[in-house]
């Protein structure tokens, strides 16, 4: 009832008035104001989805520090938009906040976030954020400056005040455009998007709304399992969430993709079955690591859909090849004879596509049985990779350059399987050469070489015709090679990459690596090198973007710069998947470059 | 204007006074139906700013900045060119530029005209398959678009796209291939029934010698047939070019085009007499000059009479550029293709040798439902156009706010007042004002909406 006639107050007083009324009111409050509990005993047992970020201070030095702020300022992207008029409108009213505030932009944000951030997702769009600040003055005046502008701009523009505030039996509820509501209760400000949301928070303060996301069995169960250090812990509700068709209709993807249910094996399996996922977010020096676990029945390594989980303790996929001019590296721990011996189970509505497959593969191998004759041959280790290319001017430069990729798996018995893969391997390049030779052509050139003691074979389309080799087409991209060091087999997309590959997997076998046990899949991506290819085909992006989105030249230069920077700011990402004990986990790490 | 209510008609079978240059008079005013009319077909539409430029000119000036404007083309057409090149080597991307250069071109009438030569000498891209070709293929039509149409045939009997597309591409004097002249007497020149299959095999042999090798042209002399040919009447040792010249010397060559040009620019819902294109049939015979006898058709009294006016039906092309056009604004062309051919209308790729047969043929229960669906999808202000046309930002920039005033101006903008009565009562400026649900820039698009969806809308 107090609050309610300080705000009738406000809203209809001159601003200088408002806030000395505020501070007369404020202080004895603060004063006596008791410590709340935690948000989520003030929010509704049945959230989707919940973010708590309970120590925002690591993460606001990260992205608001010095060092960010160096990187950020000095980008030519930020030098231009610099004396963009709404930038400085932005910077303007940043001045004019801190001026108000008394503070500087760091301090404020600091103060009006470090008791906590607490966001949650309920059914029908419904969201509900709630912030503990540190500085309850900052914050009413914050608040009350807010609402100033809101009304002043209105009045500006020549329409009504949408300012409203409504009295609630013990606090008030504000409004800016009649949907969202908010309100403020001693060092805690709610703001929900629809008023029924910020009213079931008040109803559970009261203690009359029921059960509470703190009382929760499911909540505190996934708050359990995320990480002790962790900074921010991110919530789902799974259970209510597999209903939506469309997030079903991705997971089942995997039933009749082949190749997605091999490649993301386990997870869709996990989230299927599980009642919630649990993540928990750290941050150290420049790097952000989240770790993410759910809580489905675990995958038994025998089973259908066991084929990425280790047979053996300590078994699991290998660490990623460093080549050099490394873009990308994945690798799996994936049992292609399981995956294949359980196709029929696995995709039933696939058969005559499979078999199609089969047959195309009876081709290649002479006639030998793919489950058994075939896949059975390779280690449960798949390894790929992605890497810059180097083009030398006298063999010719395409216009739009690719990366190289490479495949890299390992034999079970290579010196009686390797002959068989090479003769697959030169069937699939005369394949190739006979099509295009029947659209009279050009085919590929079947050469050998030695890298090493490994000889291996390439294929490659002659530029020696093409006068002007400075912007060849896309196909000039690639020069296949197939090699085949030791118990390995490289297929890769250009003969450098494989020369690389021979000498990285040389030193391998030098200082054996082991497998990182509980991991089936790894994948590394280095920011620079992403940066370096895109910017080699920015012109090509720019070109993609502007015809994509309908933009100018102009508004395509600044998306893809913007892309480009971002780009550049990541200097390294890593995601592993695999399992503990029941729980399926999955780790992303995200390590930034700053000066 | 309606194709009742004029004595012009009759005068129209006139071809004295049907080809002679239109002048304004009292009963033939010089307005905005006609400015509009001359846009939608020697342009994709018109905004807002040329339709009142193209009033101020006059119907002959606003006919001469069409044909050959003052803008720099030649370096439009380059850096378009070098874009197009730079997206890379899909055909999608050579559907996406196309639009975009139909849409931002200083030249309408020249992307206009490829169009209609690549309706006319249609080649399936999915069949050649090399981008590169394809591209190569359209920037020859764009070259000799509104040039001679004996060098543009010329070039489009030695085209690789063409060759492999009509499986042209080898040419044995053991075994002469008729695939590329059976189109070119059929489609491309005489026509049917003015040609015997003998001319078809004697025309294949004057062909031999010519093969698509590795994306190229080849002529290879051991090859070609040097013995005598009798062709359309003709006796000699001929080669391909002599096959060229000969249909070029048939009347119905000359015929057979400016038929079309005429469906193309004037009509299409009535075959011309004879008597009627005599003159222009006799003037192309003579040189071939595309662009003087798109110029007189342009020009004349029968393009600006009833018996013009709205009598095509709008490709799908036409159709959506006549809407992104008029509002001056610029859309995702790659899903603009996409959408087109769900019309029906798939660039680079004509379903036949004859090319789109158009007309009516563009319009069904199904195609009527999709040109709706995109006409809203266009004017939503999300989904896949995002906010990239605005009709009350189109109407505000002319300095009209009000809701009737708006109303005024998109109607006036796309229809140019062609409204019949009935509709005008559902469409009256006021809809506007009384549909207030959701605010004025919804209730614009749904208003803008609705007049592109009227039937006259479809219509050109």
């Amino acid at each position: 009832m107090y609050r309610t006639n300080v705000s009738r107050v406000c809203v209809c007083s001159k601003p200088l008035v408002r806030l000395l009324f505020l501070y007369a009111v404020v202080a004895p409050i603060s004063a006596g104001a008791q410590a709340l509990p935690p948000a989520t005993q003030w929010l509704p047992a049945d959230a989707l989805i919940t973010l708590e970020l309970s120590s925002p201070a690591p993460l606001l030095e990260l992205l608001t520090g010095q060092p960010m702020t160096d990187a950020v300022t000095a980008l030519p992207l930020y030098k231009e938009q610099a004396s963009n008029p709404e930038f400085v409108e932005f910077v303007n009213i940043v001045k004019y906040l801190e001026m108000t505030l008394d503070t500087d932009w760091r301090t404020g944000l600091r103060k009006l976030t470090g008791g906590g951030i607490t966001l949650a997702i309920y059914p029908e769009d419904t969201v509900v954020l709630i912030v503990d600040v540190e500085d309850e003055l900052m914050l009413l005046r914050l608040h009350e400056t807010l609402l100033m502008f809101a009304s002043s701009e209105a009045k500006k523009d020549g329409r009504s005040d949408p300012v409203v505030a409504r009295p609630h039996p013990d606090v008030t509820v504000w409004t800016f455009d009649g949907q969202e509501a908010h309100t403020i209760i001693g060092k805690r400000f709610i703001l929900s998007n629809r008023l029924e949301g910020l009213n079931a928070v008040l109803e559970h303060r009261a203690a009359n709304g029921g059960a509470t996301l703190a009382s929760n069995a499911r909540f505190q169960a996934a708050r359990r399992a995320a990480p002790k250090d962790a900074i921010a812990t991110f919530l789902v509700n799974l259970k209510p969430l597999m209903k939506l068709p469309d997030l079903a209709q991705v997971l089942d993807g995997s039933r009749e993709n082949p190749l997605a249910a091999l490649a993301f094996s386990g997870l869709f399996e996990a989230v299927r079955d599980a009642d919630w996922l649990s993540a928990g977010l750290s941050v150290e020096q420049n790097t952000l690591t989240l770790r993410a676990s759910v809580d489905g029945v675990a995958v038994d390594p025998a089973s259908s859909v066991g084929f990425s989980r280790p047979k053996a303790a300590g078994g699991g996929a290998f660490p990623n090849l460093p080549v050099p001019r490394r873009i990308a590296a994945l690798s799996f721990y994936r049992d292609l004879h399981q995956f294949y011996a359980a196709k029929d189970e696995l995709f039933p509505e696939r058969t005559s596509g499979l078999i199609f497959f089969e047959n195309m593969m009876g081709i290649f191998f002479s006639g030998r049985d793919l489950t058994n004759e075939v896949l059975a041959e390779a280690q449960p280790e798949i390894r790929f990779v992605a890497a810059a290319q180097k083009f030398d001017p006298d063999k010719g430069t395409p216009r739009v350059k690719l990366p190289a990729f490479a495949m890299v798996l390992r034999l079970r018995e290579a010196e009686r399987f390797r002959e068989v893969v090479e003769e697959a391997w030169q069937k699939l390049v005369g394949l190739v050469n006979f099509t295009r030779g029947q659209q009279a052509l050009q085919g590929l050139t079947i050469d050998r070489f030695f890298q090493g003691q490994t000889k291996f074979t390439m294929a490659y389309f002659s530029t020696s015709e093409i006068e002007d080799k400075t912007a060849l087409e896309m196909r000039f991209n690639l020069r296949p090679a197939l090699a085949m060091p030791g118990e390995y087999v490289i297929i890769s997309s250009t003969d450098d990459l494989a020369r690389d590959l021979i000498d990285v997997l040389d030193r391998e076998g030098q200082r054996p690596v082991k497998p990182l046990a509980k991991t089936d899949s790894l994948v590394e991506i280095e920011g620079r090198q992403l940066a370096t290819i895109l910017q080699a085909n920015r012109e090509t992006l720019i070109a993609g973007d502007m015809v994509e989105k309908g933009n100018t030249r102009e508004q395509s230069e600044a998306e893809i710069g913007m892309l480009l920077t971002l780009v550049e700011f990541v200097d390294n990402v890593k995601l592993s998947l695999g399992s503990r004990g029941s729980l399926s986990q999955a780790l992303l790490s995200l390590k930034l470059r700053l000066p | 204007m309606r194709q009742s209510d004029s004595p012009v008609v009759e005068k129209a079978l006139d071809p004295q006074w049907a080809w002679a240059a239109y002048d304004p008079d009292e009963q033939r005013p010089w307005n905005l139906a006609r400015a509009g009319h001359l846009y939608r077909r020697a342009a994709f539409g018109a905004i807002w700013r040329q339709l009142q430029q193209a009033l101020d000119d006059g119907p002959q000036r606003t006919v001469d900045k069409l044909l050959r404007p003052q803008a720099d083309v030649g370096a439009f057409n380059e850096l378009h060119d070098e874009q197009e090149t730079a997206s890379g080597g899909s055909i999608d991307g050579l559907r996406a530029w196309w639009l975009r250069r139909m849409i931002q071109t200083p030249h309408p009438l020249l992307e206009k005209m490829t169009l209609f030569w690549h309706s006319h000498f249609a080649v399936n891209g999915a069949e050649v398959k090399e981008t590169r070709l394809m591209r190569t293929h359209v920037q020859l039509l764009r070259a000799h678009a509104l040039e001679s149409f004996r060098t543009l045939l010329d070039g489009v009997s030695r085209d690789p796209a063409m060759l492999i597309w009509l499986g042209g591409d080898a040419n044995r004097k053991a075994r002469p291939n008729d695939c590329l002249v059976r189109p070119l007497m059929d489609a491309f020149t005489v026509g049917p029934d003015r040609y015997t299959q003998e001319d078809v095999r004697e025309a294949a042999r004057a062909f031999t010698g010519w093969f698509v090798l590795r994306g190229g042209l080849r002529y290879i002399p051991r090859e070609h047939d040097a013995g005598v040919k009798c062709i359309l009447g003709q006796r000699g040792n001929f080669a391909s070019q002599d096959v060229i010249r000969i249909l070029l010397e048939q009347r119905a060559t000359a015929e057979t085009v400016v038929r079309k040009l005429y469906r193309g620019l004037i009509s299409e819902s009535q075959e011309p007499a004879g008597e009627l294109i005599a003159p222009l049939v006799e003037s192309f015979a003579k040189n071939y000059d595309i662009s003087s006898v798109v110029e007189t058709m342009l020009r004349s009294n029968l393009f600006f009479s009833p018996i013009a006016y709205r009598q095509r039906v709008k490709s799908p092309v036409e159709y959506a550029l006549g809407i992104v056009r008029a509002l001056g604004g610029m859309v995702s062309t790659t899903q603009l293709a996409q959408d087109l051919a769900q019309l029906g209308q798939i660039l680079y790729a004509p379903p036949t040798v004859k090319g789109w047969s158009g007309g009516r043929h563009w319009i069904n229960s199904v195609t009527l439902i999709r040109r709706h669906n995109l006409a809203f999808d266009l004017l939503r202000g999300d989904g896949p156009y995002a906010d990239k046309l605005n009709p009350l930002r189109a109407a505000a920039d002319h300095g009209h706010s009000e809701p009737a005033s708006v109303a005024q101006f998109v109607l006036e903008l796309f229809l140019q007042g062609d409204l019949e009565s009935e509709e005008s009562d559902t469409l009256r400026p006021t809809t506007l004002a009384a549909d207030s649900s959701g605010g004025l820039d919804v209730a614009v698009r749904r208003f803008a909406h609705a007049v592109i969806t009227l039937p006259e809308f479809h219509l050109a």
